[in-house]
Parts: C-alpha cells; sequence; structure tokens
C-alpha cells in the first residue's frame, strides 16, 4: 500500500471528525429560535453548518491558488468559516434586539460562564432562552474554526493527495462533511447552546459514529483515485 | 497602484453589492411563502383552530431550495455561455447579458412549480382541520415569489459569473476563481440560504407572526400556532408581511451575507496585495505563503472586531432593555 493512501484516509476521518465536532459547539436554535422560544441561530444543524463550511471552503480554494502550504490553506478556511458565522450571530442579535426587543439570554445556565452575568432574570418564562449570548458566540465562533477547518483539511486531502480537480475536490470534501454534520445533529436532536450545553456530552457516540463514517468515505475516496487513474 | 489592481477592488465591491441585493429578496421571497422555520406555525395554525390565508411552501430547507434554483440558473447559463461566447470573441460579457437570465428564468419556472405543489399539498393534507385552499392566495402569491426568487437567483448568478472570471475582468485570467460557474453557484446558494434561514427568519417568525403578542419578549410555547392572522385593515396575507419585513429583516438579512461576501474576498485580496502576490502572480513561492498569512491575520482580525462588537451590543441591550417584567 503505497504511504499516501494512509494519509488520504487518516486526513479525511480527522477533518470528519472535526466536522462532527464542531457542529456540536454551533449554537443551533432550530425552528424554536425563529420564534425567538430557545436560544441560538434559527436554523437547522445541518444548514447553518454547510453555510458555514461553503464559505470556508470558497475562501481556501482561493488561497490555494497561491501558497501550497497545508497549514495556510486550512486555517484560511477556518478563519473563512469562522468570519461567516460570527456576522451571522452578530446580525441575528441585532434583529432579535432592534426587531423584537429581544435580550439575548442561555437558557441552560443560569449566570454565563464567561463574563458572569446572570441569565435567569433576564428569561421570559416558558422559553429555552432567545438570541445568542456570550457563551453561545464563542462557542459559534470555536465551533466555526473547527468546522472550516475540517472543511478545509478535507478539501486540500482531495486536491493535492488525491490529485482531484478543484470542483470534484469541493463536492467530495462537503459530501463527506454533509454526512458528518447530519450525524451530528442526529445526536444533538433539535437545539443545543454550545459547550456548556448538558447534550454536548453526548459528543462521544457521535464522534465513534463519525469515524465509522470518514474511515468509509476516505476508503472510497482512496479507491475513486486509484480506478480514477489519478494516484 | 496598477489598474489590474484596481478593477478587482472594484469587482469585489460590485460582488458585495451584488450579495447584499440577493440576500434581502431571498429572505423576502421566504417570507411571502412562509418557508423555512416560521413555517412551523403556519402548519400548526390550523391544527390548533386558527383557519389562515397564509401562503405555505415548505419546499425544503432554504440552503437546498435555493442551491437547487442558483445551480440550475447557472447550468442554464454556462451552456448556453458556451454555445454564445465563440460569436463574440473579445467581448464575451455579451454573452452572459443573454445567458444568465435565461437561466434565471428556467429557474424561476422551477420555484413556481415547486410552491404550487407545496401549497396545494401542504394546504390539502390540512383537510381534517378544515382548512381551505383558497384559489387567489395561491394566484395572488406566485408571482410576488417568483419575482423575488428571479432577483436572488440573478444576482447568484451573476456573483458566480463575476467570480468564476473575475482575473479575466480585470485584465488577468489566471486570477480567476477555480470553481466553475454552477459550483460557484452551488457554493453561494447553499450559503445564501443559510444566512436567509438563521438571520431573516427572526424578524418574520418571533415579530410579524406574533404582532398582536407583547413585543420584547420570546414566544411562549402556548402562543405557538396562534398567528396574528388579521392585518390593520382585513384579513392578512404574506404580501402584508413583505412589506413589513422589507423594512428590518430583509435589509438586514442582505447585510449579513453583503459583509459576509466582502469579508472573506477582501481579506484574500488585501492578502494578496500585502504579500506582493499582485499583480505579478509568482505561483507557489514565499510570496504566496505570505499573502496566505495576511489573509488569515485579516480575517482573525475581523472575527475580533466583531466578538467584541457583540459583547458590546449585548451589554447595551441588557442595559437598555432590563430583567424580564410580564407575567
Amino acid at each position: 500500500m503505497e504511504p499516501v493512501i494512509l494519509l488520504i484516509v487518516g486526513y479525511v476521518v480527522i477533518g470528519g471528525l472535526l466536522a462532527c465536532f464542531a457542529a456540536h459547539l454551533l449554537p443551533v436554535g432550530g425552528a424554536p429560535a425563529a420564534m425567538g422560544t430557545a436560544t441560538g441561530i434559527a436554523t437547522g444543524t445541518v444548514q447553518i453548518m454547510l453555510g458555514a463550511a461553503m464559505t470556508g471552503l470558497f475562501t481556501a480554494a482561493s488561497v490555494d491558488t497561491f501558497t501550497d502550504s497545508l497549514l495556510l490553506v486550512t486555517l484560511s478556511g477556518a478563519v473563512g468559516a469562522t468570519v461567516m458565522i460570527c456576522v451571522v450571530m452578530f446580525m441575528a442579535n441585532i434583529i432579535y434586539g432592534f426587531g423584537a426587543g429581544i435580550v439575548p439570554v442561555s437558557g441552560r445556565v443560569d449566570v454565563d460562564p464567561i463574563t458572569k452575568e446572570p441569565q435567569a432574570p433576564y428569561k421570559t418564562p416558558q422559553c429555552d432562552g432567545h438570541g445568542v449570548p456570550i457563551v453561545v458566540f464563542v462557542s459559534g465562533s470555536l465551533g466555526g474554526f473547527i468546522g472550516g477547518f475540517g472543511g478545509a483539511l478535507m478539501y486540500y486531502t482531495l486536491l493535492n493527495y488525491a490529485n482531484f480537480s478543484a470542483g470534484t475536490a469541493a463536492i467530495g470534501a462537503i459530501s463527506i462533511f454533509v454526512a458528518n454534520a447530519i450525524l451530528a445533529a442526529y445526536n444533538i436532536r433539535g437545539t443545543i447552546e454550545g459547550f456548556h450545553d448538558p447534550k454536548f456530552k453526548r459528543l462521544p457516540y457521535a464522534l465513534v459514529a463519525s469515524f465509522a463514517v470518514s474511515l468509509l468515505c476516505g476508503i472510497v475516496v482512496s479507491l475513486t483515485a486509484i480506478l480514477g487513474g489519478t494516484l | 497602484m496598477p489598474i489590474e489592481v484596481v478593477l478587482l477592488f472594484a469587482w469585489m465591491l460590485v460582488i458585495a453589492f451584488l450579495a447584499f441585493i440577493a440576500c434581502t429578496f431571498e429572505d423576502l421571497e421566504s417570507d411571502i411563502g412562509s418557508q423555512s422555520n416560521p413555517n412551523s406555525q403556519v402548519q400548526l395554525a390550523a391544527q390548533v383552530g386558527q383557519i389562515n390565508r397564509f401562503f405555505n411552501k415548505a419546499i425544503s430547507g432554504e440552503p437546498l431550495s435555493n442551491a437547487m434554483y442558483c445551480v440550475t440558473a447557472g447550468t442554464i447559463a454556462w451552456i448556453l455561455l458556451m454555445q454564445l461566447e465563440p460569436l463574440v470573441p473579445g467581448e464575451e460579457w455579451k454573452a452572459a447579458v443573454l445567458a444568465i437570465p435565461i437561466g434565471v428564468l428556467g429557474a424561476v419556472a422551477i420555484n413556481m412549480i415547486f410552491s404550487t405543489t407545496s401549497h396545494c399539498g401542504r394546504t390539502a393534507a390540512m383537510k381534517r382541520f378544515e382548512q381551505p385552499i383558497y384559489l387567489d392566495v395561491l394566484y395572488g402569491h406566485l408571482i410576488p415569489i417568483g419575482a423575488h426568487a428571479f432577483m436572488t437567483t440573478f444576482c447568484i448568478t451573476w456573483i458566480a459569473y463575476i467570480q468564476s472570471n473575475i482575473g479575466t475582468l480585470a485584465g488577468n485570467p489566471a486570477l480567476d476563481h477555480p470553481f466553475a460557474l454552477p459550483l460557484l453557484c452551488f457554493v453561494w446558494g447553499i450559503t445564501v440560504g443559510s444566512i436567509g434561514s438563521s438571520t431573516g427568519d427572526v424578524h418574520y417568525g418571533t415579530e410579524r407572526e406574533f404582532q398582536d403578542r407583547p413585543f420584547g419578549e420570546g414566544k411562549r410555547v402556548v402562543y405557538h400556532g396562534k398567528i396574528t392572522r388579521y392585518a390593520s385593515c382585513g384579513v392578512r396575507t404574506q404580501k402584508d408581511i413583505a412589506g413589513f419585513c422589507a423594512k428590518f429583516g430583509g435589509p438586514c438579512t442582505g447585510m449579513t451575507f453583503g459583509l459576509i461576501i466582502l469579508f472573506t474576498n477582501w481579506t484574500t485580496l488585501v492578502g494578496m496585495q500585502l504579500g506582493g502576490f499582485l499583480p505579478n502572480l509568482p505561483a507557489f513561492t514565499a510570496i504566496g505563503d505570505m499573502a496566505a498569512i495576511w489573509t488569515i491575520v485579516l480575517g482573525l482580525l475581523i472575527v475580533a472586531a466583531l466578538a467584541v462588537g457583540n459583547l458590546i451590543f449585548v451589554k447595551w441591550v441588557r442595559k437598555k432593555c432590563g430583567p424580564f417584567v410580564g407575567v
């Protein structure tokens, strides 16, 4: 077996695990967040993770045209995804604040672990929090960074080690990314606020499943590269 | 500064402006059809006895449906471009002026077909709750949905066209983005839907759907399904809602996508400029690495600025609104 195959499978597995881990860090509010009934971003896990990963991938692909450094390409993908998620969370807060007069509040903790500000007195009864408070913003930024890093790592691997074309590498990386984000969505079951949420403790189960899926994806990518004659 | 570099920055600003328009209309289009997350309330309304005249199209999550329209438009445009560009050598943009609107019209036709089947299917399934299919609601909303979708898809396809040809347009073909036109349509279709879903829905779902409930509180679970069905004059349909959301939610959503496009392109271009990569393009050297490092540093600075801005805003809004005082 050629060492490069091990490299492809290894990086795809790492990228997949990071994608799954990142999805647990994102503040996913789902449909309730659109009504200000739950904390987080008002959309599903896969939807927001995919949006962030796409932006990261675009930046990584741009940077990949002028550098061949693995670290720089993946870091630029990570930063691109973080910028996307930060702008979304900030603007969501603007709409919550000015459009609906709602204060960003965590529903899972009584005191914000970062700013130490009380949360419970600001919360509307019968709601699971609302808006994007500070701890959730920090968690979401970390999620964007890690997810973008994972996505860009897979893109770089497919492009430069498996020698796919830029388009095929992008579609391949996003496909593996989506599979892992969906696994995370099953694990999250609805809404999650981030690393301080009790649901975050379910992470190991998702990582085991993600490892299996990513390993399979890595093998398929290697087989495609060998059979396609690019390796 | 060489003209190629100036043109690159100018095209980047055009792209950011198109992104602003695209996402504004994307959000309004989803509000008119009540697609995405607030759709759960329209769906629930009939089940809790609230017969309504809302348009109910939940084709799929917004990212996927928008990606579908944009890729359809991009693919049709791309095929037409390959046929038309040889006819106008040296002035390829003339082919794009014809090809892109035709592609977008195809995508809009698909959108309107999906809207019709989705609305009729969903509403027919509520027969047991005695929710009728109002034909005037169906006919009256299809054109606004199509018009807004046209704007979104049109702008996204132009963004993809400009990005896939940005080097050629600025005078240096080596700077074209490596992704083909339909793939860029896919990337930005997913992203525009993702942002329209996560940001814009809040104004429609939290405020407009529950406008007769107290302002300044999250919408409690007991309110769910009991949407505001009456406008200031007569029964409310989504035509009123588009006008309302266009005043705040839509532009905010547009700004979100516009800022994202601006930041991601700006950091890359400024990084290339600061690293000394433009306009000479020495590929895969230390200069390229330096450009990438600048891109990353600038991106991190923007992230830090956003984090600080959010911290200040959250503290301000907490102080301004104060603790919850209702019952």
